[in-house]
């Protein structure tokens, strides 16, 4: 039962590379930048998530919905105050903005693995677990209490945040921004807060997905490079600005490294996803299933 | 562009000159600082300025924003390893071996990423110099993966090395004044400001990306391979993202897409990082946050400060940018 065993660990792992990558996705639509501090993001929220229960007290249960409150406000704050000028036409830097935002987003990343080393401390602390069941067999399959229902929690919210872009009015906002920023304008839609409201998604977002795997791979100053890579493979694979396609994307490398560690190499399985990655970029920008910008 | 008069031209001697000064002032420096433990701080702050230097031309003269800066110090810090590890060669051969190697190596990648801009440069990038450290950090049977490896020294002392990192600085500085105020220099710029109208006045596109992506990596190959040879230790630590980001703050503090700028940024930075090292390790946040701040509010840097409270023009922005895309 090998074979059943690795796809669905790769599909569970996939599950919460989905909750980041959904996020740097739709940023990338919507401003046309990458976010390299998500990573950062997902840090806060892992740590938000430990030490409330650590320190405070607080349930592990609300521990998440602070942490995704935690998420929000900080990429609504870092939206308000750095990627204004991506948009609105007051940078110094003018034909040079994604250089700008690279750069931007690079010490803003830098700043926050080293601020929280320097608040919390560089020692790891273990997340605590949200269901104390240390084992639970679901037909041939084994895992701990905690990893199925923190999958579960993380489907639920994929699934909520699909519903909305695809449907609320919010959402369509957001569609329209994303496919042409100056026609959304022209239709009276608010593109500031559209950005405004994808960067506090996207904040949230990998905020909870650090939350969830909080017990799973304790928080450390620099825990987030981590997932932020692979979620920059799979915002590439899924094309950059599509959500379902980073969905599929998040399940296809989970399940693509599950494999290749067992019968390529476990030495060298993190390095699938970043020749992935530059394979795409080369061959596919578009990604499997990218959305061509409509031009007005 | 024999106009000597140019406006360009005149910035770049004002630039040229004041880095010739500053190395003057790095070079008397021993006087003062007779403290072998500061001396190789400032050691150490050049193979900093090195990387730098080479990664304002990718980035602040051709327009590149590549994050393997650091990837391609740890590429030629391990060339020169591995030769001398496996073949006991002595540095005449392990730094020509770096800089052939990393100017290789950057030559094929910038091939490969001629067509790609802005994020996606970036992103493959970033992916490259994570694969590179991966992959030496994993081989463990051929580079001892994350143990390092001793690498022979070139002098006894501290001093030799020191002097040899101003000279090394010096060439590279003294050559890359002759190659900006060439029309290398006008193709570049042009590249960077507008590839379409310069592939369109008939600046070959190819080659002039290939030739910064190669001189680049080139320089970050000897300034790893001295620095390897000046650590007597090379290790996969050398090509971490920190490390370019450090090499991007340094820029970007400095003055990017200037001859000072990496200059100023990589000692000044370095070398108060020492100082804030003593005093709880603050010195990334602080870096991180200058940077922001630069690059938010002045993009100029440091240089762009000096010049304007010298009540010199500071240089021209870049066209205003259209008010969306």
């Amino acid at each position: 039962m090998l074979t059943l065993d690795l796809l669905i660990n790769g599909l569970i792992i996939g599950v919460f590379y989905a909750l980041m990558a959904i996020g740097l996705s739709l940023i990338f639509g919507i401003l046309k930048i990458v976010n390299f501090a998500h990573g950062e993001f997902y840090m806060v929220g892992a740590y938000a998530y430990t030490l409330a229960a650590l320190s405070l007290g607080i349930s592990p249960w609300l521990g998440i919905p602070l942490a995704l409150v935690i998420g929000l406000l900080l990429g609504l704050v870092v939206e308000r105050l750095l990627m204004r000028p991506l948009y609105s036409g007051y940078t110094s830097w003018g034909v040079m903005r994604d250089e700008y935002a690279v750069i931007v987003t690079f010490a803003l990343s830098i700043f926050l693995i080293n601020i929280v080393d320097k608040v919390v401390g560089p020692f790891a602390y273990k997340g605590p677990p949200l269901v104390n069941i240390s084992r639970v067999t679901v037909g041939p399959l084994a895992m701990s209490g905690h990893r199925l229902v923190a999958a579960l929690i993380a489907i639920a919210v994929i699934v909520t945040v699909a519903l909305i872009i695809r449907y609320s009015f919010w959402g369509r906002q957001i569609q329209a921004v994303s496919q042409n920023r100056l026609g959304a304008s022209l239709a009276g839609i608010d593109t500031a807060k559209a950005s405004a409201i994808v960067f506090a998604l996207a904040g949230g977002l990998a905020a909870v997905s650090g939350a969830l795997l909080a017990n799973i791979f304790n928080p450390t100053p620099d825990v987030g490079v981590f997932p932020a890579i692979k979620s920059y493979t799979i915002v590439v694979l899924g094309g950059m600005g599509s959500v379902p396609g980073s969905i599929v994307a998040s399940l296809v490398l989970g399940v693509l490294e599950s494999f290749g560690g067992v019968y390529i190499s476990y030495q060298y399985r993190d390095t699938f996803g970043l020749f992935i990655l530059i394979l795409f970029l080369l061959f596919r920008p578009q990604g499997l299933f990218g959305e061509r910008a409509r031009e007005v | 562009m024999s106009t000597g008069g140019h406006p360009t031209n005149r910035r770049l001697r004002i630039e040229f000159i004041v880095s010739l000064a500053i190395l003057l002032v790095v070079a008397g420096l021993p006087a003062i600082v007779t403290n072998a433990y500061w001396q190789g701080v400032i050691v150490v702050s050049m193979y900093f300025a090195m990387l730098s230097i080479a990664w304002n031309i990718l980035a602040g003269y051709a327009g590149q924003f590549s994050l393997a800066p650091a990837a391609f110090g740890m590429i030629g810090a391990y060339a020169t390893g591995l030769l001398a590890y496996y073949y006991h060669t002595g540095y005449a051969i392990g730094i020509p071996a770096a800089i052939v190697v990393s100017g290789l190596i950057g030559l094929v990648l910038g091939r490969i990423v001629l067509r790609l801009r802005g994020p996606y440069l970036a992103l493959t990038t970033l992916s490259f110099a994570e694969i590179m450290r991966l992959v030496i950090s994993n081989s463990i049977e051929i580079t001892r993966g994350d143990l390092g490896l001793n690498v022979p020294g070139i002098f006894q002392e501290r001093l030799p090395y020191y002097y040899l990192m101003i000279g090394v600085l010096l060439i590279i500085q003294v050559g890359l004044f002759y190659l900006l105020r060439s029309r290398a220099g006008l193709y570049l710029r042009a590249i960077r400001d507008d590839e379409i109208a310069a592939a369109s006045r008939g600046v070959r596109i190819v080659y002039w990306k290939t030739f910064a992506f190669t001189l680049s990596a080139a320089i970050c190959g000897l300034g790893g391979a001295l620095y390897g040879h000046f650590a007597h230790f090379v290790s996969p630590e050398l090509g971490l993202l920190q490390q370019t980001g450090v090499v991007i703050s340094m820029v970007v503090i400095g003055g990017l897409g200037t001859m000072v700028g990496p200059l100023i940024g990589a000692l000044l930075v370095y070398v108060t990082s020492e100082f804030l090292r003593d005093v709880g390790n603050y010195q990334l946040v602080v870096f991180a946050f200058l940077v922001i701040i630069f690059a938010r509010f002045f993009r100029a840097g440091l240089w762009g400060l000096v010049l304007l409270l010298l009540g010199v023009r500071a240089p021209r922005p870049l066209a205003a940018a259209p008010a969306t895309e």
